[in-house]
């Protein structure tokens, strides 16, 4: 039934194909004026999961030695079975949620064939006729920023199989094969040609990326090739119908992808300026040396791929319950996070896209895991505005400004920052109610970066003799008798006792020289008495 | 111990010991390879004592496993079968692999690296009657260990009568259980969707005690019944069961419902067969049994829908055989060649892979092109549904594995179990098969075995009482009456094969 039901979506995509091509109107771009370019694109994403899509071997990093991760059915062995990884499954609902698509009840997997080393089945296994999601959406910031958002539209998420990694040697003109990657899971999404420029192409698989990492379905890397793109492209002369499509396979770098588009159209262009309708449909390369991209096949040549359903698989069936879970855990997703800080916290843009650009968690944990809060900048701040407890705006600044202005310097990035949120909320609260001074804030932020401990910010405040003076009159909360005020007193008297010029000078009316006499005691208290406090104390003592 | 693994055959076997099983083996040519005879006692358990042979596409450790396949001539799989792990813990003795024709492609044994398998049925008989009879196949080598009494029982695999046909050749049990019943688990795949173990013995209790050993679910196998689906297939054969316990303990079938599907006797079949049928029924009858004729229509179509959907499957299941890790590869002299990779598959495929399954991938690639997709592999799959409703149809018993198929409501007369000839004559003489149109031919040996491994359901089939008074010495060649039942039914089935067998005997 499945399979008609693809059969039938196939016919759907060719009766819509206006339709994508009218979807977001003329793009008109100064590069090649009267054109206009399509772009879609596929992208496939490695599943963040300890197992393989169908195996339970593990995984494997780049770093891992070849041909450690592999069982039986990696290699396929002849007797061996493939079983599905739940966790690849709810870390593909969980994209599909995120790319607002369909999660289809039933879906199956198809065997598509095609013989080569690194293929150890004859096969790979994939989702060609009935995909696990259909019919989503991603929406992007416009590469031009005074731009509406654009919403590109998801075609479908299947789950399929990578394959093994072979390497050639071109010394000894044979291939060596590293079955560590064969079988991982990947999650192939799909566009419709909603692109219309390299930079929108970019933009697109850096908000995929971002989105990815975020409900740890992947961790996006495209330099270790946990994330690669086929990129679909297409120029036609404004007003015309769409051009013949040329697909550019394995682009492994944003940087690369929008390359290989520019390159790419600019090919196509020369080509329908000496007569309309001339591009091949092709399936091309990109060179990263030249820049420029090759063709790899023409139609012609194209494989026939013998799609088969698989027999052993049979139907992935998805209940409401299932989805309604793996909803229920779904981390919060970049937009709703960006939402959130500016409408709760009242953060400005600027300070929202500071906040969410901290890098945090340097590896997407396995299989969706959640670690706990503070793991984020975003969870870290949330902890110390403890529901609104503490002014975010301040809270900001000390984040911001004074914790990741202190790591910056120090090279560190903010994963290495040993100060805990409790920590940082005291400290703030210190400085807020008059405990310490802002000069004193800071020195002790310093010495926790340098210094990390266990001790709460108020402990350590007093070991380091911190805590600053107040005085009975400045401070009517404060005992009188406390000893950070009576070491004001001593303080006031030292000043008086080392300083009679200016103190004489004060007395016969020249009121300026007191800022001599409070500079000198606050250098003396190390910043623990505010310029005011020993204003106001300065000024009682010497009217006696 | 068992990891040390001989390939030098049965040349390394103690002489004492190849002096009785390797000499008794080469009539027939059942085994291709002699495990050395166990010197400690085995585990005890339910099948001690028992010595089983495994068809040689069923992975084993201890032995090499070649599907009689050139492309496969020297592998030795890393683990052990889960069937193969169940009889070693139920105390059993596997005492090798049996011949079969090349991954299970064949219905008469001839397809194999290590020769054909000569019926041993011949030499059972008077001397004068030395003809060289195929031993059926694809599970040839299993049926005919089996009847040369090499073995109590050996397991086959049946996907489209593999074990059904064989044993109906050679005259013993066979059955085919329900599909998802037992694990795949290290079962060489041919065609997915169809393959199952099955159990050859030289008697029913015998192939109950090895079919109760070997079914489990296993969580290895993605087909694998689920324990409720199991439960509930049990449920209901359980209480038919019980409604005929104090029938069937007096040997008699009185309550039971059988069905003769009339599409079951296409002009192929041999008068030999009709008549010797017709015994089997009347036996049954005699022991109370009633008699319904039933109708699956769509059995005509079901032959070309099975070749189309099992070349399909083997053409992909097939594609890991390519010279690069598994099989050996043959080198091209031509200096062009190396600069196609095409080439170093073609090459060694070709040498290597058997003209019945050059044949089937062939076939089967073909039915999965794009433009070929479907009108061929669609369609059969449409036919394989029509099969299964048939089927449901006709079974007083629903069928607790189709979820959610509605079956029609038309009035007809529900039955327990069907009975149909396990074949459309008796074995073939070797010669015969050599013929070149003889290819075609063997397709319509199955023509009776198919329906059941489309729909998935227990098949067994069970030797017929010898015809001993007509002359013609053709007829005195075994042929086997087949018994079909819904999913799940399995003990159903062996249930009234066991009386069958008895009826039989006693008249023998």
């Amino acid at each position: 039934m499945f399979l008609r039901l693809g059969q039938c979506s196939h016919l759907r995509c060719s009766l819509r194909y206006r339709a994508f091509h009218s979807y977001r109107g003329v793009q008109e771009d100064s590069r090649w004026p009267g054109y206009q370019v399509i772009i879609g694109i596929e992208t496939h994403a490695q599943i963040k999961s300890r197992h393989k899509l169908f195996s339970n071997a593990l995984t494997s990093e780049p770093s891992d030695s070849t041909n450690d991760h592999v069982v039986v059915f990696d290699a396929a062995f002849p007797g061996t079975l493939p079983k599905l990884n739940p966790n690849c499954v709810d870390l593909a609902i969980r994209t599909a949620l995120a790319l607002k698509s369909n999660i289809q009840k039933s879906s199956s997997f198809d065997r598509k064939h095609y013989f080569y080393s690194d293929l150890p089945s004859g096969y790979q296994i994939t989702q060609q006729y009935a995909p696990i999601a259909t019919n989503g959406y991603l929406q992007i910031p416009s590469p031009n920023l005074s731009s509406e958002p654009i919403q590109v539209r998801i075609k479908q998420i299947q789950l399929e199989q990578d394959t093994a990694k072979s390497t050639f040697n071109p010394r000894t003109l044979t291939s060596q094969i590293d079955l560590n990657r064969a079988g991982t899971g990947l999650m192939e999404i799909v566009t419709l040609p909603d692109l219309r420029s390299p930079e929108e192409a970019g933009a697109y698989v850096r908000t995929l990326q971002a989105l990815l990492r975020a409900v740890g379905s992947s961790d996006g890397n495209m330099e270790q090739g946990s994330l690669r793109c086929d990129v679909n492209v297409s120029v036609n002369r404004i007003g015309q119908p769409p051009g013949t499509r040329c697909e550019i396979k394995n682009l492994n770098s944003v940087r690369f992808m929008m390359a290989a588009i520019t390159h790419e159209t600019q090919r196509q262009l020369k080509l329908l300026a000496e007569s309309p309708f001339t591009v091949p449909q092709e399936t091309r390369g990109f060179n990263e040396d030249t820049f420029e991209t090759f063709k790899l096949r023409s139609k012609e040549d194209a494989p026939d791929y013998r799609y088969m359903p698989d027999p052993n698989l049979g139907v992935l069936s998805i209940s409401e319950a299932r989805i309604a879970e793996v909803k229920a855990k779904l981390p919060e997703l970049p937009w709703q996070m960006r939402d959130r800080l500016k409408s709760i916290y009242g953060l400005s843009d600027k300070d929202t896209e500071v906040l969410m650009k901290i890098e945090t968690v340097k590896d997407v944990p396995f299989d969706g895991r959640i670690v706990g809060t503070g793991g984020s900048a975003v969870d870290y701040f949330d902890a110390l505005c403890e529901s609104q407890k503490r002014d975010p705006k301040i809270v900001f600044n000390w984040l911001g400004n004074e914790l990741l202005g202190q790591l910056t310097s120090k090279k560190a990035s903010f994963t290495e920052n040993p100060i805990n949120s409790d920590q940082l909320g005291q400290l703030i609260d210190m400085v807020q109610d008059g405990t310490l001074t802002g000069t004193s804030g800071k020195y002790l932020l310093r010495h926790l970066l340098s210094n990390p401990s266990g001790k709460t910010a108020r402990d350590l405040a007093e070991e380091l003799q911190l805590v600053a003076f107040t005085s009975g009159t400045a401070n009517p909360t404060a005992s009188p008798s406390s000893p950070a005020s009576s070491e004001l007193d001593s303080l006031v008297q030292d000043a008086i006792t080392a300083l009679p010029k200016e103190v004489a000078a004060y007395k016969s009316g020249h009121q300026g020289v007191l800022n001599k006499i409070v500079g000198w005691v606050i250098k003396q208290s190390r910043g623990r008495a505010d310029a005011k406090t020993v204003r106001i104390e300065l000024e009682r003592v010497l009217k006696q | 111990m068992r990891r040390n693994v001989n390939l030098t055959c049965l040349s390394s076997v103690p002489r004492r010991y190849a002096s009785t099983l390797a000499e008794r083996n080469r009539a027939s040519n059942a085994l291709i390879y002699l495990n050395k005879p166990q010197e400690k006692a085995q585990k005890e358990g339910q099948l001690s004592g028992l010595k089983i042979a495994i068809k040689d596409n069923i992975v084993t450790r201890d032995s090499p496993t070649t599907c009689s396949s050139a492309i496969l001539r020297n592998f030795v799989s890393p683990f052990d079968a889960t069937v193969v792990d169940k009889l070693h813990d139920s105390g059993a003795e596997i005492i090798g692999k049996a011949n079969c024709d090349e991954f299970g492609m064949g219905s008469l044994n001839t397809y194999s690296i290590h020769g054909p398998v000569i019926n041993p049925f011949a030499a059972s008989q008077d001397a004068s009657n030395q003809e060289r009879r195929s031993a059926g196949g694809s599970s040839g080598g299993s049926a005919a260990a089996v009847a040369a009494g090499l073995c109590d029982a050996a397991l086959g695999t049946d996907t489209g009568g593999s074990v059904r046909l064989p044993a109906s050749y050679c005259g013993v049990i066979g059955l085919k259980p329900s599909y998802g019943l037992v694990s795949r688990w290290g079962v060489v795949s041919y065609a997915d969707s169809l393959d199952c173990v099955g159990v050859l013995a030289k008697d029913v209790d015998t192939t109950s005690s090895v079919f109760n050993t070997i079914t489990g679910y296993d969580t290895k196998d993605p087909t694998s019944a689920l324990p409720g689906i199991r439960d509930a297939a049990s449920t209901y054969c359980n209480s038919r069961l019980e409604q005929l316990e104090s029938s069937l303990k007096e040997g008699r079938l009185d309550g039971l419902k059988i069905g003769i599907p009339q599409e079951f006797f296409p002009q192929e079949l041999s008068e030999s067969v009709i008549h010797r049928f017709r015994q089997s029924v009347k036996l049954l009858k005699e022991r109370g049994a009633s008699i319904v004729p039933v109708s699956l229509p769509a059995t005509s179509y079901s032959l070309s829908a099975y070749y189309v959907l099992a070349s399909a499957e083997a053409s992909s299941n097939m594609a890991r055989y390519d010279g690069i890790q598994y099989g050996e590869r043959v080198a091209s002299t031509d200096p062009e060649d190396l600069k196609k990779v095409a080439s170093v598959y073609a090459r060694t495929r070709s040498a290597n892979f058997g003209p019945e399954v050059q044949r089937r991938i062939l076939l089967g690639t073909y039915a999965l092109t794009a433009d070929a997709f479907d009108n061929y592999f669609l369609q059969a799959q449409r036919v394989r549904q029509l099969v299964k409703n048939d089927f449901n149809n006709v079974f007083s018993m629903p069928n607790v594995n189709e979820s959610g198929r509605s079956v029609s409501t038309e009035s007809v007369q529900k039955v327990d179990v069907l009975l149909h000839p396990s074949a459309i004559g008796a074995a073939p003489l070797l010669d015969e098969a050599k013929s070149a149109d003889f290819a075609l031919d063997s397709y319509v040996q199955d023509v009776l075995t198919v329906p059941a491994s489309l729909a998935g359901l227990p098949a067994l089939s069970v030797p017929c009482l010898s015809t001993d008074s007509k002359p013609d010495s053709r007829l005195e060649w075994p042929i086997g009456v087949s018994i079909v039942g819904q999913w799940g039914a399995d003990r159903l089935v062996l249930a009234v094969g066991k009386a069958l067998e008895t009826a039989t005997r006693i008249t023998t």
